[in-house]
Parts: C-alpha cells; sequence; structure tokens
C-alpha cells in the first residue's frame, strides 16, 4: 500500500486521529502527576478505542463499553480516589525513580509484539463494505451457544458485589454491634 | 484502501505495552490499576480487529464477557483499596512494606 | 437452533448453585448467633454435589453440550470429584476459625462457594470463552478472601498483591489468547488443535502461546511469576491458604494442562521448553528459599512452589522428548490428587497445632509433642508424606513423576530427573527441621494457648479424611490408578 492509496481514503484519516489519541490519553494515564488526571485521560483512551470498535462495525460492543467504562466503571475509579483520600493534587511521589528499565523493555517487547502480528495478520485487510454484527446475532448467541459463560458470569457479577460490599464496609464496633442486637 | 487488522492490533500492541510499562513505573495502587484497564482494553481492540478479519462473531462475545468480567474486577479491586485506605491515607505501594518476601 | 443441556451432567454445578443461594438466604434472615448454618449449608452442598457425580461415574458416558465447549467425560469427572472433596475439606476447616474471630461468615461461605462453582465450570471447559470465565470465577472471590482479616494490615496487603498480579496475569493470559484467536478465527479447544497442527509456526504463534505461559505461570505460581504466593499465603486466613494452595493452585494447573494439551498439541516444540524451565527453576528456588523460612506457613508457601515444580515435570518431560503426552498428562494429575490431599492436611494441623502454639514461628512450635501428641503425629504424618517417604501417599506421587521421566527418556529430561532427585533430597531436609522442632526439641516456653480441649469436631472430621487418605493410599497405590485410567480417556473423548 503506497502513502497516496492511503491518504486517499478518510477512513484512515480517522484511524490515524483516534489511535494516535487513544495512545496519548494512555501515555498520559501512565505519566500523569495527579491522580484525577490519570482517571479523566484512561476516559480518553477507552473513548477512543470505542470510537476504534466502531470503525470495525462492532456497534454492540461499542456501545457496552461506553454505557459500563465510561458511564460506571470510571465514576466508580473517582469514587475510590476521593473516598481513600488519594492525593489528588500535583504528586511527585505518585511513581518510582527508575524510568529508563520499564521504559527500555516496554519498547523492546513492543516491537517484538508488532513485528509478530503485521508478520502474521499483514496480508489480512478487513472487508471494505463493513456489514455490523447485528446486536440480535450476537444476543441470541450469547443465550445459545455461550448460555454457560453468560450464566456463570453472572455469579462472578454477584461475588465481587457481596464480596465487595463486605471488605468495603466499616466494621461495627463491639459497642454498637451490642446495641443493634439489642434493638 | 482502508487500514488492515494489523494497523488495530499495532495500536493494541502499543496500548498493552504503554499499560505494562505503567505498571512498573507507578506506584500507586488506583493508578496501577487503571494500567491494568488499559492492558485489558487492548485486548478487545485485539479481539475485535481479529474478529472483523475473520468475518467472525467470537471475537465480540468474548470482548463482551472480558467487559462485564473486568467490571466485576473493579468492584473487586477499588473494595480492597478502599479497606486497607480506611487505616492508611497513603495510596503509595512501597509503604506497604509489612509483607516483603 | 436450539441447544440441549443434560442437566443431570451439571448437577454438581446446580447443586453448588443451589448451596450459595441456600447459604445466601440464611445468612439474610438467620439472626447473628445462629450463622454457623451457613456453614453446614456449605458443607452439605459440596458434599451432595459428590452425589451425581458418582452416578455420571457409574454412567461412564462423555457428554458434551454446546457444541463441544463444555463436556463432561471421566477426566472432568475426576477433577470435579477432586475440586469438591478439597472444597470439603476445607469447608470443615473453616467452620471454627471463622466463628472464633468474629469474621464476616454468611459472606465468606458464599464467596467461598462460588469459587468451588468456577473450579466445577473448569474441569468442563473445553473453549477459551469458558476457560476464561471459570478461572476468573475461581480466583476473583479469592481476591477478596485474601483480605478477609479485615483488622489486620498483613491481610490487607495479602488481598492487594494477590489482586494486582492476579489481574494483571489474567491481561497477559488474555492477550495471549486473543492473539490465539486471531491467528486461528477458533474458540474450541478441539478447533484450535487442528488449526495450529496445520500451522506453520510464526512468530505470533510462539508469541501467544509464551503469553499463555507466563499467564498460567502467576495463576500456578511458578518461578519466576510466584513472589506474590508467600506474602499472600501469610496474610491470608489459613484456611484461605489451603484453598489457594490446593484448589486454586489446580485450578491452574487443570487450565494450563488443558490448553497445552487439548488446543496446542502442535506447538509443543514452543511450550515444552518453556514448561521445562518453569518446572527446573520452581523446584530449584522453591525449595532453597524454604529452607530459609522460619515461619511455618511461608515454608508452605515456598514447598507448595516446589510441589508445582515437580507436578510440571512429567508433562515438560514428555513434551519436551516428543514422547506419549497421555502418560505424563496422568502422571500429572496423579501428584495434583496426592498433593491436594497432603498439603491440606498439612494447613490442617498448622490449624490445629497453631490453637496450642498461637504462632507460626516454627521455633514457637519446639515440643508440642509433649502437650499434644495427636496433632504431632499428624505433622510428622503429613510433613513426612510432603517429602515423599514411604509408605505415605507422597512417596507414590514422587514415584509416578520419576516413572513418566523414565518412559519419556532423552537427554533434556534426564537433566530434569536429576534436578527433580537433587531436590527431593532438599525438600526432605526442611520437612524434616518441623518434625524436629515439633518431636525432638525441647520446648522453649509455656504454650501460651490451649491443649487440653480437643480442636473441634469438623476440623477433626478434616483431619481424618486427609490423614485416612494419605496412609491408604500410600499403602495401596492401586486406588490412585483409576485416576490415571479416567485421565487417559480424556485422549480419546476430549
Amino acid at each position: 500500500m503506497t502513502f497516496s492509496d492511503w491518504i486517499a481514503e478518510p477512513v484512515n484519516w480517522v484511524f490515524a486521529a483516534i489511535g494516535l489519541a487513544v495512545l496519548f490519553s494512555g501515555f498520559r494515564v501512565v505519566t500523569s502527576k495527579n491522580v484525577v488526571h490519570a482517571a479523566l485521560y484512561l476516559v480518553g483512551a477507552l473513548a477512543g478505542t470505542a470510537g476504534l470498535f466502531l470503525l470495525m462495525s462492532a456497534e454492540f460492543v461499542a456501545w457496552v463499553l461506553v454505557l459500563v467504562y465510561i458511564g460506571a466503571v470510571i465514576v466508580l475509579f473517582l469514587f475510590g480516589i476521593m473516598i481513600t483520600r488519594a492525593p489528588t493534587g500535583l504528586d511527585e511521589s505518585l511513581s518510582s525513580d527508575q524510568t529508563a528499565m520499564p521504559a527500555l523493555l516496554s519498547a523492546a517487547v513492543f516491537v517484538v509484539m508488532t513485528w509478530a502480528s503485521i508478520d502474521a495478520f499483514g496480508t489480512e485487510l478487513l472487508a471494505t463494505v463493513g456489514e455490523a454484527t447485528s446486536t440480535q446475532v450476537i444476543g441470541e448467541s450469547l443465550l445459545g451457544r455461550f448460555v454457560i459463560p453468560f450464566e456463570v458470569v453472572s455469579f462472578v457479577l454477584l461475588a465481587a458485589l457481596i464480596g465487595g460490599i463486605t471488605i468495603a464496609r466499616r466494621d461495627l464496633t463491639p459497642v454498637e454491634e451490642e446495641e443493634r442486637m439489642s434493638v | 484502501m482502508i487500514v488492515g487488522a494489523e494497523w488495530y492490533m499495532t495500536v493494541a500492541a502499543a496500548l498493552f505495552l504503554i499499560g505494562a510499562f505503567g505498571l512498573l513505573l507507578r506506584r500507586n495502587a488506583l493508578i496501577m490499576f487503571m494500567c491494568i484497564e488499559l492492558m485489558l482494553n487492548a485486548v478487545n481492540l485485539t479481539l475485535i480487529a481479529a474478529g472483523r478479519a475473520l468475518n467472525d462473531l467470537g471475537g465480540q462475545v468474548a470482548v463482551f464477557f472480558i467487559l462485564v468480567v473486568a467490571a466485576a474486577e473493579v468492584v473487586v479491586g477499588l473494595a480492597i483499596i478502599v479497606a486497607i485506605f480506611r487505616r492508611r491515607t497513603t495510596a503509595s505501594v512501597d509503604e506497604l512494606s509489612e509483607l516483603r518476601g | 437452533m436450539s441447544w440441549e443441556v443434560d442437566y443431570l451432567a451439571i448437577a454438581p454445578e446446580l447443586i453448588i448453585i443451589g448451596s450459595l443461594f441456600l447459604v445466601l438466604g440464611l445468612d439474610l434472615t438467620l439472626p447473628r448467633l445462629k450463622k454457623y448454618w451457613t456453614a453446614t449449608a456449605a458443607v452439605a452442598g459440596s458434599a451432595l454435589a459428590l452425589i451425581p457425580l458418582a452416578f455420571l461415574a457409574v454412567e461412564g458416558e462423555t457428554i458434551s453440550m454446546f457444541d463441544g465447549s463444555y463436556v463432561v467425560d471421566e477426566f472432568a469427572l475426576v477433577l470435579k470429584g477432586l475440586f469438591l472433596v478439597t472444597a470439603y475439606i476445607v469447608f470443615l476447616m473453616s467452620v471454627n476459625y471463622i466463628e472464633s474471630e468474629r469474621y464476616y461468615q454468611g459472606e465468606y461461605y458464599l464467596l467461598l462457594l462460588a469459587s468451588v462453582l468456577g473450579s466445577l465450570v473448569l474441569a468442563s471447559a473445553r473453549d477459551l470463552i469458558v476457560l476464561f470465565i471459570g478461572i476468573e470465577l475461581v480466583t476473583g472471590p479469592l481476591y477478596l478472601l485474601a483480605g478477609w482479616r479485615k483488622g489486620d494490615v498483613k491481610s490487607n496487603e495479602a488481598s492487594l498483591k494477590y489482586f494486582i498480579l492476579g489481574v494483571l496475569s489474567t491481561a497477559i493470559l488474555l492477550y495471549g489468547m486473543s492473539v490465539l484467536y486471531g491467528l486461528t478465527g477458533e474458540i474450541t479447544f478441539s478447533g484450535l488443535a487442528e488449526a495450529t497442527a496445520a500451522m506453520p509456526n510464526s512468530p505470533a504463534l510462539t508469541m501467544a502461546v509464551l503469553f499463555l505461559i507466563v499467564g498460567f505461570g502467576f495463576k500456578i505460581s511458578a518461578v519466576p511469576f510466584h513472589f506474590w504466593a508467600p506474602d499472600t499465603y501469610e496474610g491470608a486466613p489459613t484456611p484461605i491458604t489451603a484453598y489457594l494452595s490446593v484448589n486454586s493452585k489446580a485450578a491452574g494447573f487443570v487450565a494450563m494442562l488443558l490448553v497445552m494439551y487439548l488446543a496446542l498439541p502442535g506447538v509443543s516444540d514452543v511450550w515444552a521448553p518453556a514448561l521445562w524451565a518453569l518446572a527446573a527453576l520452581s523446584m530449584t528456588i522453591g525449595n532453597l528459599s524454604a529452607l530459609r523460612q522460619t515461619n511455618i506457613v511461608r515454608l508452605l508457601a515456598y514447598s507448595s512452589i516446589a510441589q508445582a515444580g515437580f507436578m510440571l515435570v512429567p508433562f515438560a518431560a514428555a513434551a519436551v522428548a516428543g514422547a506419549d503426552l497421555e502418560e505424563a498428562f496422568s502422571a500429572t494429575v496423579i501428584y495434583l490428587v496426592i498433593y491436594a490431599v497432603m498439603n491440606l492436611g498439612a494447613f490442617g494441623v498448622v490449624i490445629a497445632g497453631a490453637r496450642t502454639t498461637k504462632s507460626g514461628e516454627i521455633s514457637d512450635w519446639a515440643g508440642l509433642s509433649n502437650v499434644d501428641s495427636r496433632a504431632a503425629v499428624l505433622v510428622a504424618v503429613f510433613f513426612f508424606s510432603l517429602a515423599g517417604i514411604p509408605p505415605l501417599a507422597g512417596w507414590f506421587a514422587k514415584f509416578v513423576m520419576f516413572r513418566s521421566v523414565m518412559i519419556a527418556g532423552g537427554a533434556a529430561t534426564v537433566v530434569l530427573a536429576v534436578v527433580a532427585a537433587v531436590n527431593a533430597v532438599i525438600a526432605l531436609y526442611y520437612y524434616a527441621k518441623v518434625v524436629k522442632s515439633v518431636w525432638l526439641d525441647d520446648a522453649t516456653r509455656e504454650f501460651p494457648g490451649e491443649f487440653d480441649e480437643p480442636p473441634a469436631g469438623s476440623l477433626r472430621l478434616a483431619l481424618a479424611i486427609s490423614v485416612g487418605l494419605t496412609v491408604v493410599v500410600g499403602f495401596f497405590p492401586a486406588l490412585a490408578t483409576f485416576v490415571a485410567d479416567a485421565s487417559r480417556v480424556i485422549a480419546a473423548g476430549g
């Protein structure tokens, strides 16, 4: 694919813009000195990923990502930051001092991974005319072929819900407990 | 000519490694956790790209399950972090030195 | 398209789900002082679930559901039996431990039952999605249970450390799976096996397999991915530590072996050397670190890391030598079953002994035989069994391991066998150190805890079951070989 081919296709512009935005946001999550900023950049990275999903016509999961993650998980993160009174201002101690080794390591693995995936997937192109996988098809397969994981995952959620509340709640002191039992 | 699956996978690989880099770099439990979310997101991107290239449903179904599980893990993780910081005001794992191998 | 569900085949899962909801209901309605009924429900549930398992075993049919993604064959039944029996023992060990310390009881059993459900699903999983959900249901509740001693900072940190590394390993595992899916377009194990066997070895395939091994390496706490284990084991409540070192480790093993054996036999030249290295490193580093431990729980933590190395030996050896994987597979499963029983017993006796010593330091256990001879005998039984001394069950596990290495043959396997043999000797030293402390050393202090009263009935039952199995299997190893026959079925029916 020559550069002029590439540039003639507006979809590629959209892809490049969103892709770079995702990577930039991800990088800022990692480097930001402020916990709240990191959480907000995470929103950016997730929203960008949802955009990439839409480019690949995966509409259902794109909107699930937006609703579940941006709508709920990030809010939970922000609550977590507030409740734990994590320092929300500038904080130098958020990172360790050793930057070079992790950076080198990550870069090296990135080169290997990219080389491997271009080697494997380089010849495959996405079908130009994207027929979106309809939510109906996904829903039917979730309640058909994938019904066992679908039911089992509900227990993951139930356990997380109940266990999370138990671990995070403030324990009653023995005195308070006496009072509650006498009522 | 539209970008192929390998482009999306390259973005995903980069995002995965940014998350891994952050995990090695950061010392704040909440931010370490956000880095893991980035890594899981990269996995999702790979799956969708693969599913699109193969014109197969499995990728999207897998992403659905990963999203649900990851949401549950967020609840678990934040509960653990809240439990710890009822006692402590710092969120730095370096100061959690009670246990050292 | 409609899908057939065989309700008898999933009856054990349904019973566990039923007792989970029963625990939930009881916990909501019962007053605080009657919450021990939740424990009864959990114990009864895990025992009841064994009944349909027996029916299915007698019938002996392989039942395959949902496009072959959920399979109940003899192999799955053996593993489900293992998971249920060990869960039953852990529930029994928990009853008094949890009651005495004002922990949340109902929620404890609910989470543990959820984890057991995950392991049952895992044993039947024959596609990547079911496998992933199974693993997550096994480990998810355990992140929380590791932090159940909320008042103790050690427990909080145990849970945070376990959580961060657990989720990280999940992410790595998933990345490997996603690349695998991208390469083949398959998610069922049988489909993957066909596709990967037909495909030339590409860098992406190698990368995917290595990611999978790193992810599973964390789950089974194999060296060099083991560093979370000693801290988490020490901080978690002791019954949970027992569960972590037996059930959740077994679950990780099962998941890894299923993927390698059923889905990726065609790329064994990639994963065999990796498993070989994991086995050698886990045995050596685990044992050398165990030598330096003064705390009995940390010692058991490193010992279980080393035992994981021993468990990997038959499989890694056979794969490296290109020998028949079937034999090695059953050897690993036998080792896993025997290890589960004796390691649970070791933790049970740690709970029983700690009532007297109130300490986890081995030096504080000196002279225990003078005041509590029964506990001291059990210490000797379980620790010598872990060391592999005949006629206790552990020797048969080691014997099966070495035999399968002999069958495999080849230079690399001989090296591995030598490493294993040297490590078996090292291990003997630190297991014997504990027994020596309990039997031969003089008490250096008054024991602070109680020793007149025997431990609670449930703990006694748990210990009786483990000691019974340890001794009986040691004398009659033929009992354990039926496990081998069952796991062989997987080659045909899997």
